[in-house]
């Protein structure tokens, strides 16, 4: 975290921010402000989650019912909303990661062979 | 299942969407604030910290309508929104709301009214398990010419029944039920045993009906198969209104015995009252239906009594059923001609089918409904006027919302959105008036005990509801879509121009609202001469003379029942006594019994002229020779002042010791003799059976005709006398005869010094009905009263409105016109011509509703005679003077907004707005 704040932005690829988010939340429940963190930490500072996305896609998720949401004290002791995946959110973690592994062996395979 | 815990989420965040709402922004405030916190840590200073955390998170209003929108539908929220604007524009408006909803209520409630009525009639399914594949089963008389439906929905006589039972495979079972049909003394029958001795209708019925119904018992048990064999049949059914009534809902009254008809059965069982809802049912007790050797025998085959009900079998429909009748009553036929010859077919029907064609009521329905509806249309009419000048009033509010982006379509829609609001208001307010609407008809259905059920059991049920609710819908959409369009086709830019200052708005503004008006008044005057058909063919009614003085006379109907009363002697003590009992009292003027009371449709009997040869039965000489038969007591024709023509009355000596001897009316002196046939002998059967005895063997009775008596109608809106003879009652008595007592006073009154006559005489016989002979005058109109008081209601309903509608219009545009009209005054134009100019304006529009009024209503005394039978009513002055009543009220709506724009001062007007 050397670096100042970092204006260069990689863009989620499109349809992965839920799996992304959903991904981030199996090591327990996170506020939005940590999940935006702990994406931008895993993947090695490369992804970066535009809060203008984060918030309606956790709407999204609080409607399907994949995410539930609790009020909690955060580490630093102030009022959070910290999120946590249901059994459905669980389930629809293991398609989009099937899924996506899918696509993305399909588009290697194109680039190696062409 | 997993969209409805979806839609449980959305619903629960529309419920508390302020909360969702807050806990939304607190959420992004701590991230902003936890992002500032980590530019901090990086050694940025506070403020440009805070300021790259808001940078970065971008526009927190947008953000939070994103987010937001995924919850709660949008179309929801934008429609909540214009139903909350509406509200304010109504209250901001309180005038236009009170007579909008006002308009809409009456509207709605009327056709709720109506529509509870049909919803009790016609809608309703009978209350037994599975009612659509419950049958009536009916013998179809295939010879008749001209009798119409009651042909195809003849009873059935007992070998038939049986013969039909033995042989259908269509039907899983099939069961018969003593007629319904026929006259009061063998539908009603007296029970003695509960708390006092009550005249009921009662049914003899197969042991297997409740089966075939399926209808359980509440208490007990139903017949079981056997009991409607001679000698096992002493049992009998309570349906649970009379248990409560008459035997206080004890359960220990199985086993009892109750007297019925002065027979003694055994109470084994209580049937539910849900039975009762349809009409067809008015049985309160049921006993076993058996058949005698007579019944049995080939002459039975032609005495159609019984209505036989069938359930079909599983995967039978009930075409395949009818046709599987058919072809079995056709076998009958083939094989007994002497008396089926007429019967080879046969018909089946749901109880719901049979209910709805028997009421006869179709028409009346029919009528009462189209009214109402045209009532509606007026009432929208009215509101799309208001609402055109309303939104011409509103031009820059659109105008300003199609400049800040609102399509077209949102415009229309926030205008239904208002529109709905004020409909569903005046839908709500309408069942409040449809409520007490259907109150005053519990009063008015009172005619016969038919309408009396059917006034029990109307009321705003779920049909009702939710036919108000769509109708409600629906006229929003009727009365708001063509102002909501034309709004939204005007181009913002010169309105907004333009509307600041009134100018004559366009000639195409006015032309549909002049349409609407001219549309109303074409209603209305149909309306008006549909309702003056009725009105006055109820007057002319009302007014025909009945050929006896009805006023003052007070009717009593009894049926003697008990072994005791089988014997003529004790039939005649007790009427005798009665009567001389009545006789002593100070209040009666006089006193008589009949077998039948005017106009209550008597009981017929069979005549032979001596001196003429007995027609062959079924003859065409043999259908003339009918009459209206009358058992009366000495006295009779005084006490209802029907006129002596020539002869004599019956007088105490005409006894069953003395000649015999017949009185007959004008119509049957006319038809039969040629001058009056006072003298001639007649013989009389009042039975069915030939006069002349067409067996040969009993004699006739020859009586002499030893009087001529006025005519009497026999039921309201007859248009032609019939025959009728009159015998006297002491040469033949009977069980069932009515009282007929003249009074010097109120006849209602008197009904308690009638009861105690009665009883002083018997305790034990129950008096069933005690109506003034006015009453059973208006009972015999069968509800022509309530018809031409309801369409002569809706009419004049229809009427105010549309003057509202047409005041409302001219009072709007001189309203406009205001500054037009200063100038004109100005300018020197007087008074008189401002208020020629403003009438004669309106005069193309009036002119043209009244004139396509009249054209339509042309039609109207057709329609009505085709519909109803009987119904005969001059309608010239009906035709002509309508369409002035209408145009004069029309021009009188016109005339107060006119004469108010003539009196404004030119000074005034000119500064006005």
């Amino acid at each position: 975290m050397g670096r100042a704040v970092d204006d260069s932005k990689t863009e989620i690829p499109p349809g992965t921010l839920y799996m992304l988010i959903l991904k981030t939340l199996e090591s327990g429940p996170r506020h939005g402000y940590g999940i935006a963190q702990r994406i931008h930490q895993l993947s090695h500072d490369v992804l970066r989650v535009e809060e203008g996305s984060l918030y309606p896609a956790l709407q999204r998720m609080l409607i399907k019912g994949w995410v539930v949401a609790e009020w909690r004290m955060s580490e630093t002791n102030r009022r959070a909303r910290f999120y946590q995946p249901t059994p459905a959110g669980r389930k629809q973690l293991g398609t989009e990661v099937s899924e996506f592994d899918r696509v993305m062996q399909a588009i290697v395979r194109v680039l190696e062979t062409a | 299942m997993a969209w409805i815990s979806e839609l449980a989420r959305r619903l629960a965040f529309a419920v508390r969407r302020k909360k969702f709402s807050s806990e939304l922004d607190e959420e992004m405030r701590t991230h902003l604030e936890l992002k500032a916190q980590t530019h901090l840590r990086q050694g940025i200073a506070p403020d440009e910290a805070r300021y790259a955390a808001r940078r970065e998170f971008g526009n927190t209003l947008l953000l939070r309508e994103q987010s937001r929108d995924f919850w709660g539908y949008r179309w929801i929220e934008q429609f909540a929104a214009d139903l909350r604007f509406g509200v304010r524009m109504l209250v901001k408006n309180p005038g236009f709301a009170a007579v909008a909803v006002l308009t809409l209520a009456l509207g709605i409630g009327v056709n709720s009214v109506i529509f509870s009525v049909i919803s009790t009639m016609l809608l309703r399914k009978p209350p037994v398990r599975d009612p659509d594949r419950l049958m009536m089963l009916f013998s179809r008389n295939v010879g008749a010419v001209g009798s119409g439906d009651e042909a195809s929905r003849s009873p059935v006589s007992p070998p038939d029944f049986l013969d039909w039972r033995a042989q259908t495979t269509a039907f899983a079972s099939i069961a018969a039920a003593s007629s319904f049909e026929g006259d009061e003394s063998q539908t009603h029958v007296t029970v003695s045993g509960g708390s006092e001795p009550e005249r009921v209708p009662g049914g003899a019925v197969s042991a297997s009906y409740f089966d075939v119904l399926g209808v359980s018992p509440l208490l007990g048990r139903a017949f079981q198969p056997g009991e409607d064999q001679p000698g096992h049949n002493r049992v009998m059914l309570l349906r649970a209104d009379l248990w409560k009534r008459s035997f206080g809902a004890d359960p220990r009254v199985l086993g009892r015995t109750v007297k019925v008809n002065g027979d003694v059965y055994t109470v084994i069982g209580v049937m539910p009252d849900t039975f009762r809802q349809l009409w067809i049912f008015p049985e309160q007790l049921w006993i076993p239906l058996t058949f005698t050797p007579a019944q049995l025998s080939p002459a039975g085959r032609a005495q159609r009594s019984l209505s036989v009900f069938g359930r079909l079998k599983s995967g039978v429909t009930e075409a395949q059923a009818r046709s599987e009748l058919q072809t079995i009553a056709k076998r009958i036929a083939a094989s007994n001609p002497e008396t089926n010859k007429d019967w080879g077919s046969a018909n089946v029907l749901t109880l719901q089918e049979y209910a709805i064609q028997e009421s006869n009521a179709g028409p009346a329905l029919a009528f009462l409904m189209a009214t109402v509806a045209f009532v509606l249309l007026i009432a929208c009419a009215n509101l799309a006027n208001l609402l055109l000048a309303r939104n011409a009033n509103r031009q820059r509010e659109f105008a300003i919302r199609a400049a800040l982006g609102a399509g077209r379509l949102r415009v229309v829609r926030q205008l239904l959105s208002e529109c709905l609001l004020l409909a569903l208001l005046g839908g709500g307010l309408g069942l409040l008036f449809a409520e007490w609407g259907v109150h005053l008809l519990h009063g008015m259905f009172n005619w016969n005990e038919w309408s009396i059920l059917i006034a029990e059991q109307l009321s705003i049920d779920r049909n009702v509801l939710l036919f108000t609710l769509a109708v409600s819908v629906a006229t929003a959409v009727i009365f708001g879509l063509a102002p909501a369009f034309q709004v939204s086709r005007r181009d913002p830019n010169s309105a907004i121009k333009e509307g600041s200052r009134s100018t004559t708005a366009g000639r195409d503004h006015h032309r549909l609202q002049n349409l609407l008006v001219a549309g109303q008044l074409a209603l209305s005057l149909i309306l008006l001469v549909g309702a003056g058909l009725f009105v006055k063919s109820f007057v002319e009614e009302m007014q025909s003379k009945p050929g006896m003085n009805p006023h003052n006379v007070l009717t009593a109907s009894i049926s003697l029942t008990g072994k005791f009363y089988k014997d003529p002697a004790h039939q005649l003590s007790f009427f005798q006594g009665v009567l001389h009992r009545l006789a002593g009292s100070p209040e009666a003027d006089s006193a008589a019994v009949t077998s039948d009371l005017p106009y209550t449709f008597p009981g017929r009997a069979n005549f032979l002229i001596e001196g003429r040869p007995a027609p062959q039965p079924d003859s065409k000489d043999w259908k003339e020779s009918w009459a209206g038969y009358f058992a009366v007591s000495a006295g009779y024709f005084g006490a209802t002042q029907i006129p002596l023509r020539q002869g004599r009355e019956f007088t105490r000596a005409d006894d069953a010791g003395s000649a015999p001897v017949v009185i007959v009316n004008e119509a049957f002196a006319r038809k039969f003799f040629t001058n009056g046939g006072l003298g001639r002998y007649i013989s009389v059967s009042p039975d069915g059976a030939p006069a002349g005895g067409a067996s040969g063997s009993t004699p006739p009775v020859w009586r002499q005709v030893v009087g001529v008596v006025g005519d009497v109608n026999e039921y309201m809106g007859q248009t032609t006398w019939r025959p009728h003879v009159f015998v006297p009652f002491l040469q033949a008595p009977g069980a069932s005869m009515n009282l007929v007592v003249r009074l010097r006073t109120n006849p209602a009154a008197f009904a308690s010094t009638l009861r105690q006559a009665v009883w002083s005489v018997d305790k034990d016989q129950p008096i069933s009905t005690i109506r003034t002979m006015d009453r059973v005058l208006m009972d015999s109109g069968q509800g022509d009263d309530v018809m031409a008081d309801l369409m002569g209601a809706f009419a004049m309903i229809a009427l105010v409105m549309a003057a509202v509608g047409i005041y409302g219009l001219i009072a709007y545009l001189v309203g406009r016109r205001t500054h037009e009209l200063g100038v004109r005054m100005a300018l020197g134009a007087r008074r008189r011509e401002v208020l020629l100019l403003v009438l004669r304006g309106s005069m193309p529009m009036l002119l043209a509703g009244v004139g396509l009024g009249f054209l339509i209503s042309l039609a109207m005394p057709r329609l009505v005679s085709a519909s109803f039978q009987d119904f005969h009513v001059r309608s010239g002055w009906i035709l002509a003077g309508t369409p002035v009543t209408v145009l004069l009220v029309a021009l009188a709506s016109c005339y107060f907004p006119a004469r108010k724009a003539s009196r404004v001062e030119p000074t005034v007007a000119l500064r006005c707005e």
